[in-house]
């Protein structure tokens, strides 16, 4: 039996290692110092070493790690005196040890990407009081060295919902989300305020399948971000009950929307979320008549460009339509189908949210 | 009530063996037991839906979409059919209390039961009378999330049938996914389905060769199968896939082939009949597995390596070889499971794309009793539950669900009928045993 346990073991192994293969190096330099290629930008303020801690999806998700990391390129090309860096975690387990190395090797900031993080940043953050952590999608959780970086993304979903309302010919529109879990049914919320609004701005009754804020235990999930088919299955039945423009709010398993719409024959429609869908979902951007987006790169730049310029800032920084951090992507292929008229109302929708006329009413908007 | 018949059975070519089957009569307790759990649930579809539903008739839609031939879209009277299914179920579970049906009739009475109850719960679920309860819909996405699943319960019983665990499903269907994805692309689907039979036949081999040769205890060994797919495919998707999707990750979707006169048949021809290749491939296995385990030289010989393969060795059948063609082979219908989900359904691949569908699969199997025909439709309930779930929650039901409730349908419906109509489950006898001859 012996030699047995040992081919298992190194079966076992050899599986293990390539386990780990599954999301790119361990560890990538990138921008370097000043001289090396940061040609565009000019060094000002200070030298800082940026570190960033991905979450499971990997640097080249398409979505908010990929994203994420482009804010810390950015901020590192616009200033060589920022060097970043990154490391991704293969699963949960690796927050801890990222965290810690990074805090131990000489990091002046730690930005932890995504909100799963919270409870090992908050760890790591009383840890090493010199160090300065962010941390994406969750607020600093009252740490003097920490700094939350959030994303109302309610109003995001607004726009989308004002501009599905607007484009649905049957009167029923549909949105269906991963997990039911506050960054998630923020965006739902988000658009079903926005039906509302565009019914009662035109007196119409365009119908929401899936989601309705005042019952937040209620709507239709697919229990995961990675189950393609079920997205698929999800979206084929908003259709069955009449939806013609569907949002999904579900990463990867949001794309089987994309399917849904492609066995179609043009009966459907989409509005992608997080990224603009034309960049992130490109096969699918034909289908999309715009995507609800959050500016993720850019939050992390202007954290970064403070941070060089002399002071962390500390507290939480929340993304709003007013600067830009959450938006409506452009049209791209439906530029010349969505109205004119539409299109100006839907600016004014945005102008009276900043403005505060309108108000948004999500539960899970970040105080 | 002792039954007694006798029954001519052709176990092989030529074969005759005659079979005098002694039907022992249930035990008072048991009976009464399965009576009473009857009239519960009948009283549930009477006194809880009867009373909460609301005050309009139901509409049902049998369309499904693509259907050319369109059947009226009808209401019944939402309560007074509540009750009139609530108040049969109660009438059988009496039946069953007082004097007990036999043992193959029960089985129908709980197929009737189990009807009855959904028929009044989607009744139910439509009294509020805004939409219309889109059975048709319904059916369509219970096939389509069944297929995966009723593939990898076969590649399951294939494997089990012939005594070797098979854990690996997952893995394998997600190297099926991820082949089927790539070749797909690169050359063209028919190809990609050809490559992820091949790449999970491979991955059924490396089960077979750990399993049978090194005797590896076969549960870990499934497992760490099922890491290394995730882990394999997560990293060639990054390596190869990520950066250049268009060459690599957008394989042309097998269209819905419609037969000729079946698919006519309004509401069960656009259902069953119009469908792409790979569910008629999975008619196919689910009908030839059916018949050649039962009837075929290859299917005795399977089961009795499955059963006793010291047995099987003594009469001269070669039991490691038949056991690595059984499993290869389940590994090839496990990749045809994974190509569902990539060319046969979303037309592409992602990271984790099977997301558990390998494991439902592998409950499936545990569930139908280690049969085809109990694996089939143990994968198309758990398919009609994960369906289920989604068209309840774009209904405006009478009581609002909480989501997580319905997410956990098929799961809890499972635990009920295993606790209630399945009974004593058994696996093949040497399931798991390494045959090591001497």
């Amino acid at each position: 039996m012996r030699p047995v346990i040992k081919i298992a073991a190194v079966g076992a192994v050899a599986a293990m290692a390539l386990a780990g293969c599954g999301s790119k190096p361990a560890e990538n330099n990138a921008g370097g110092g000043s001289g090396t290629g940061g040609a565009q930008g000019s060094a000002s303020g200070k030298k800082i070493s940026a570190c960033m801690v991905l979450d499971t999806g990997g640097v080249d998700d398409k979505s908010f790690n990929e994203n994420s990391w482009a804010g810390m390129q950015a901020a590192s090309k616009a200033n060589p005196n920022i060097t970043v860096k990154y490391v991704p975690s293969n699963s949960g387990s690796d927050y801890t040890p990222n965290l810690t190395k990074y805090a131990q090797g000489g990091c002046d900031t730690v930005i932890g990407v995504g909100g799963l993080m919270g409870d090992a940043m908050k760890k790591a953050a009383q840890q090493f009081p010199k160090v300065h952590f962010a941390e994406i999608d969750n607020s600093g959780q009252g740490m003097p060295n920490m700094y939350g970086i959030e994303y109302n993304t309610a109003q995001a979903g607004f726009l989308a919902g004002y501009l599905a309302a607007g484009m649905s010919k049957s009167g029923t529109v549909g949105t269906w989300g991963g997990l039911s879990i506050p960054p998630v049914t923020i965006y739902m919320d988000g658009f079903w305020e926005g039906v509302q609004y565009y019914n009662k701005q035109k007196s119409k009754s365009v119908k929401v399948l899936g989601w309705n804020e005042k019952n937040q235990k209620g709507g239709t999930f697919s229990g995961s971000f990675t189950d393609q088919n079920k997205g698929k299955s999800i979206t084929q039945a908003m259709v069955s009950q009449g939806a013609d423009i569907v949002f999904p709010v579900a990463g990867a398993s949001g794309l089987g929307a994309g399917a849904a719409a492609a066995a179609s024959a043009g009966k459907l429609n989409l509005i992608w979320v997080d990224t603009d869908g034309c960049e992130s979902a490109a096969n699918y951007c034909k289908y999309f008549i715009s995507s609800a987006t959050k500016n993720l790169s850019g939050g992390v730049e202007t954290y970064l460009k403070a941070a060089a310029d002399g002071t962390f800032p500390t507290g939480n920084y929340v993304g709003t339509l007013k600067d830009d951090g959450v938006g409506l992507a452009p049209y791209h292929n439906f530029d010349g189908k969505v109205p004119a008229d539409l299109k100006k109302e839907i600016d004014q929708v945005k102008a009276d949210i900043i403005s505060g006329k309108i108000k948004v009413t999500s539960p899970s908007q970040p105080k | 009530m002792s039954q007694h018949s006798v029954e001519q059975v052709e176990v092989a070519p030529g074969e005759v063996v005659t079979q005098h089957l002694v039907e022992v009569p249930m035990s008072p307790s048991r009976r009464i037991g399965i009576g009473a759990a009857i009239v519960v649930i009948g009283l549930i579809a009477a006194v809880l839906l009867g009373k909460s539903a609301g005050s309009s008739s139901t509409r049902f839609d049998l369309n499904g979409s693509g259907a050319d031939l369109t059947v009226p879209t009808f209401s019944v009277p939402g309560t007074g059919l509540i009750i009139a299914c609530g108040v049969v179920i109660i009438a059988l579970g009496v039946v069953q209390i007082v004097r007990g049906f036999g043992k193959r009739a029960l089985r129908y009475v709980g197929i009737a039961v189990a009807l009855l109850f959904i028929v009044a719960f989607l009744t139910w679920a439509g009294t509020e009378g805004k939409q219309s309860v889109q059975v048709g819909s319904l059916l369509q996405q219970t096939l389509f999330l069944a297929t995966p699943l009723i593939l990898g319960s076969m590649a399951g019983l294939m494997c089990e049938k012939t005594g070797v665990i098979n854990v690996a499903i997952e893995g394998q269907m997600l190297f099926g996914a991820f082949a089927g994805a790539l070749f797909g692309t690169i050359a063209s689907n028919w190809l990609g389905l050809l490559a992820a039979v091949i790449i999970g036949g491979l991955a059924g081999a490396l089960l077979a060769v750990f399993a049978i040769k090194f005797t590896v205890n076969q549960v870990i060994l499934g497992v760490v199968i099922n890491a290394f797919a995730l882990g394999l495919t997560g990293y060639l998707y990054d390596a190869v896939m990520a950066n250049d999707a268009t060459s690599t990750n957008q394989p042309a979707v097998f269209n819905p082939i419609k037969i000729p006169l079946l698919g006519d048949i309004p509401v069960v021809g656009s259902l069953l009949f119009n469908q792409t290749i790979i569910t008629y491939l999975m008619y196919v296995i689910v009908i030839v597995i059916d018949v050649m385990l039962l009837r075929s030289r290859w299917g005795l010989r399977t089961r009795a390596v499955g059963e006793h393969p010291k047995a099987a060795d003594t009469v001269g059948i070669n039991v490691l070889r038949l056991r690595y063609r059984n499993v290869i082979l389940g590994g090839c219908i496990a990749g045809l499971a994974g190509a569902a989900l990539t060319i046969g359904s979303v037309g592409q691949f992602n990271k984790n794309m099977t997301s558990g569908q390998g494991f439902i699969a592998l409950a499936a199997l545990i569930f139908g009793r280690w049969t085809p025909r109990g694996a089939l439709g143990a994968s198309i309930f758990f398919g009609f539950a994960s369906a289920l779930q989604t068209a309840l929650s774009l209904l405006a039901t009478p009581v609002k669900i909480d989501s997580n409730l319905l997410q956990m349908l098929p799961y809890l419906a499972t635990i009920f009928a295993v606790a209630g109509l399945v009974g004593r489950v058994r696996a093949p006898a040497a399931d798991g045993e390494p045959y090591v001859k001497g």
